[in-house]
């Protein structure tokens, strides 16, 4: 109808559009907003607004208490607005309109604010003058200047007095109020906002599009409000999401008949069923955190309900909780995963994960207002859900990743146990960025923890094998494996007994090693002759992965791929014939110290070994391996003429020859030796009993070689021992002649001094010489008391050595290393006597560096020292702790 | 003091009994085996000539039989006879 009198010509247009506008701003804006243009002293306001109200007891906008500032009518239509102010001169300057102006106001001041119609027309009035145009623009300045001025801190107030309140059912409450008195503060424009839109779909007005005006009123709301956000208020909320989703989690699970469904699939962990226990048995409830009997879990679910309502119709839901909610579940992943995962590498998370990731989504669901069956899952809302979960998932991926890189290194060295959490590893690593991390952490883990002096070369070895084969889990392509274990291999190349180990490894003679004797048998073994060149000899073509991007290009692919444990080691030192060499002089040693080797054995690796390196490079070892058979049957042959000669040419003693294929074995020291007579006649019986065997053949004896087992029969004594041919022969010169210096000796039996003192030094041990004055030897025919001990000492060793018990009594084989470990043993003493306290590889070394007193005593290896010591420690003639032996008090 | 032998298990390496190192023919060291053969001794022999020359018994057959009219010793170039 004003439009109508506006087009008919009305004599009193200004006043007429006047009291449209008028009508309009009370009927848009609460007539607080409006009062706001006067005086500035309402800044201070806010303070005086009511603090907090119980919910529901909020003023609408017509109640007393807010009706205060609208009890002075807006006598200002026109707020802040420059351009307006030009064409409309103020109301208060046009006294004709003063009364129409208070009437409109006063219509509206009172708990009716304008009807719709009404309000619609005096639009039409406006747009008949064209000011439509500026509505929507003015509206969202009066918002802007309301917020700003009072509701902000009108709400910001009530918000500060949580300080009060330490409990978070009152936090929760307060924040309900708080946000509860902001929508009440908020309704009319909403409701106005609503109103805006209709016209604009109608046509009245302009608009930017519906859709842009809203999307302004939001962000200036979002914008003016949490413009300076207290950090305590993020807390708060932080907090308060925290325990939402533990009350919501907490309740899924009471819901489902009081079991808790995460639980039961998981109870046969031991951790889980403690875990189960300690919930059920804890007098708190586990959702709220506070005593059983006064859970407010229930009350708590509906209150995050009608918060995340109320923060839903003002659009702050995100804005408000998104920050929130993300931290909590990063810090519950996180916690959880700490709680669950770590160190437990024997099973698969991922599953029970993504288990829990949904339940979690169900929670967000919760949180963002869309589930339940009463509001139908929108496209947009769908997305924004999916959006959530895609984001927890890769969270989750990150960090458990992340967790697994970290504890990588003892993933490996379990391997074969931690297979699944290689496999989670691998499957979260397709999913993140983190094959650097992984490379760098690893890496960093092997320096600092595996290659240092401290680590023994077999741990190395092995670790380095786990390595392989976890790491060929986590990556097919080998490359995560060749890039971090470059430094294994660099160090392993440093240490001298790593060949050594690697072939003990292989034919399954050190302990720590076993898996290679396992990985040697094994069918089908990459030939380490022919690398197979071809790129892409193998499998379908639809199967080819690419290689990732920080494979060494200078390698094939395919090589890398197909390379195994033991051409991975083999490769180290890049050459093959060094470990063939090694294996040569290790199989040396078996069969010529070791009288006890099993051909049947040796014979099988021999094969196995040759389908790796190929024949021509183990022909050697055959030869060796034939030459022991042919020399046993020589020995049985020789023996057969024996037993049918007649009892009086028998030899006094049996003499048994391994007779070797001199080009086939690795070089042997040279040491001459001059036999006393009756042995070098009965072993030059031996030699033509072979010569008559094999026509134009003869023998050489290797006198360093060897072993001899005699009774030496003293005056108060007998000792049973085993030595080598050099140290029985020294002694049988003194059966003639009781007392020898060193010179004398020297020339008789054609050895250098030096030599001959280290050889006797094993009878000096014995006790059955002595030297005295220095450079005489002598027999000791009744022993001192002073040499007491160590002939107690020898006794012992021998007794535990014959019982074979112990590990140690298996290891030091008593006839072959025979009296060795004693020697050593004079040396260990003096060691801890001066350095009172060593570590088995130190007292090795020191060993390898200070006795070199034969062949036979260069033997013996750390484990058959550590073997010895432990033998000793049960003897109580050691200690041994926290890793290293110390002499006991009483013996230094 | 006495010292009773119970048992002597010595080591020795066996050789041949001739006057050079190597087989003149292959150059190989006659107490290994001639280039054809893998395992030395009795599988690949020595043989003495009249000329008391010897050789791996694989490569003197060899060269006798490359030889077309008469057999002669390489080293000596007499007439190569077996000693028996």
């Amino acid at each position: 109808m004003a439009a109508a009198a506006v087009r008919d010509g009305d004599p009193g247009p200004t006043q007429e559009l006047l009291v449209a506008w008028n009508t309009v701003s009370t009927g848009l804006v609460p007539p607080a907003a409006l009062g706001l243009v006067r005086p500035r002293k309402r800044a201070a306001g806010p303070r005086g607004v009511p603090g907090i109200r119980p919910w529901g007891s909020l003023g609408s906008p017509g109640s007393p208490s807010l009706a205060s500032p609208a009890a002075s009518p807006p006598l200002h239509p026109f707020p802040t607005c420059p351009r307006l102010s030009a064409p409309f001169p103020s109301p208060l300057c046009v006294p004709s309109l003063r009364s129409s102006a208070l009437q409109a106001s006063s219509r509206t001041s009172g708990a009716v604010p304008p009807k719709e119609e009404e309000l619609r027309a005096a639009v039409e009035v406006l747009r008949g003058h064209g000011l439509h145009s500026v509505l929507e623009e003015w509206f969202v300045e009066v918002l802007q200047n309301d917020l700003q001025a009072n509701i902000s801190l009108e709400f910001w107030n009530a918000i500060s007095q949580h300080e009060n309140y330490a409990d978070e059912p009152q936090c929760l409450l307060l924040l309900l109020d708080a946000f509860g008195l902001l929508e009440s503060r908020l309704d009319p424009y909403l409701h106005s906002l609503e109103l805006l839109e209709k016209w604009t779909r109608l046509g009245l007005l302009m608009g930017a599009g519906a859709q842009g005006l809203r999307e302004k009123v939001h962000t200036t709301l979002r914008g003016v409000l949490f413009f300076s956000t207290p950090r305590t208020f993020q807390e708060m909320i932080q907090r308060l999401y925290g325990r939402f989703l533990r009350v919501y989690m907490q309740s899924k699970r009471k819901g489902e008949g009081g079991t808790d469904p995460e639980l039961e699939g998981e109870l046969d962990s031991r951790y889980a069923r403690r875990r189960y226990y300690r919930l059920l048995q804890s007098p708190l409830c586990a959702g709220c955190g506070s005593d059983k009997q006064q859970c407010w879990c229930r009350q708590a679910l509906e209150q995050f309900h009608q918060l995340s309502q109320v923060l839903h119709r003002l659009s702050l839901l995100e804005r408000v909780s998104a920050e929130a909610v993300t931290t909590t579940l990063h810090q519950v992943t996180r916690e959880r995963m700490e709680d669950r995962c770590r160190g437990e590498y024997e099973r698969s998370f991922l599953r029970e994960f993504h288990k829990w990731i949904e339940r979690v989504v169900g929670w967000l669901g919760k949180v963002f207002l869309q589930d339940g069956p009463a509001r139908p899952a929108s496209p947009e809302a769908g997305s924004t859900l999916r959006r959530w979960r895609c984001h927890v998932q890769r969270w989750f991926y990150g960090i458990y990743a992340g967790l697994r890189i970290e504890e990588l290194f003892s993933i490996v060295r379990d391997f074969p146990d931690s297979r699944p959490a290689i496999e989670d590893l691998k499957y979260c690593l397709e999913r993140t960025d983190q094959r650097q991390q992984l490379l760098l952490s690893l890496k960093a883990a092997l320096e600092t923890r595996l290659l240092h002096p401290g680590v023994n070369t077999c741990d190395i070895i092995t670790l380095y094998i786990s390595a392989i084969k976890a790491l060929r889990v986590l990556d097919p392509s080998m490359v995560i494996l060749e890039v971090a274990c470059e430094p294994i291999r660099r160090y392993l190349r440093t240490r001298e007994d790593t060949v050594r180990q690697i072939v003990a490894g292989l034919t399954g003679d050190s302990d720590g090693t076993g898996d290679l004797a396992v990985e040697l048998s094994k069918t089908d073994p990459a030939s380490l002759e022919t690398g197979q060149d071809s790129e892409d000899d193998s499998g379908e073509p639809e199967d080819w992965v690419p290689d990732p991007v920080d494979a060494d290009p200078g390698k094939s692919s395919s090589r890398r791929r197909s390379s195994d444990i033991i051409s991975l080691l083999v490769s180290i030192y890049g050459s093959k014939d060094l470990f063939i060499n090694e294996y040569r002089s290790l199989l040396a040693d078996r069969l010529l110290h070791q009288f006890s080797f099993s051909p049947e054995r040796e014979i099988r690796n021999v094969e196995l070994l040759k389908l790796r390196f190929g024949e021509a490079p183990m022909h050697f070892c055959e030869v060796m391996l034939k030459d022991m058979a042919d020399s046993r049957r020589i020995n049985a042959n020789i023996r057969e003429e024996d037993e049918k000669r007649p009892a009086e040419e028998q030899p006094p003693f049996g003499v048994y020859a391994v007779i070797l294929s001199s080009e086939f074995w690795p070089p042997f020291k040279d040491e001459k030796l001059e036999v006393p007579e009756d042995i070098r006649e009965a072993l030059e019986v031996y030699c033509r009993k072979y010569e008559k065997l094999k026509a134009m053949r003869t023998l050489s004896w290797k006198h360093t070689l060897g072993l001899v087992t005699m009774d030496v029969e003293l005056a108060d004594r007998t000792l049973s021992v085993a030595v080598t041919p050099v140290q029985a022969v020294v002694l049988l010169y003194f059966q003639d002649q009781a007392s020898w210096t060193l010179e004398e000796l020297s020339k008789v039996v054609k050895m250098p001094v030096a030599l001959l003192r280290r050889r006797m030094s094993v009878w000096l041990q014995q006790g059955v010489l002595r030297e005295e004055p220095a450079g005489t030897f002598s027999v000791v025919e009744e022993e001192r008391p002073q040499d007491r001990d160590s002939m107690v000492l020898i006794d012992s060793d021998e007794e535990s050595d014959s019982g074979g018990g112990g590990v140690a009594a298996r290891r030091v084989v008593p006839d072959l290393t025979g009296l060795c470990p004693q020697l050593f043993w004079t040396y260990i003493q003096a060691m801890l006597t001066n350095l009172e306290s060593l570590s088995l590889e130190r007292i090795y070394s020191m060993l390898r560096m200070f006795v070199v007193t034969g062949p036979a005593l260069a033997e013996i290896d750390l484990q058959e020292l550590q073997g010895f010591l432990q033998k000793k420690v049960r003897d109580q003639q050691l200690v041994y702790a926290a890793g290293v032996y110390r002499l006991p008090k009483s013996c230094s | 003091m006495k010292v009773k032998i119970k048992c002597w298990n010595g080591v020795a390496t066996w050789l041949w009994v001739a006057n050079d190192e190597n087989c003149g023919i292959c150059r190989m060291a006659f107490n290994g085996c001639c280039p054809d053969c893998k395992v030395p001794g009795d599988d690949c022999p020595l043989v003495w000539g009249q000329c008391s020359h010897c050789f791996h018994m694989h490569c003197i057959l060899k060269w006798l039989n490359a030889q077309q009219v008469q057999q002669h010793c390489p080293m000596c170039r007499q007439e190569w006879k077996f000693k028996e």
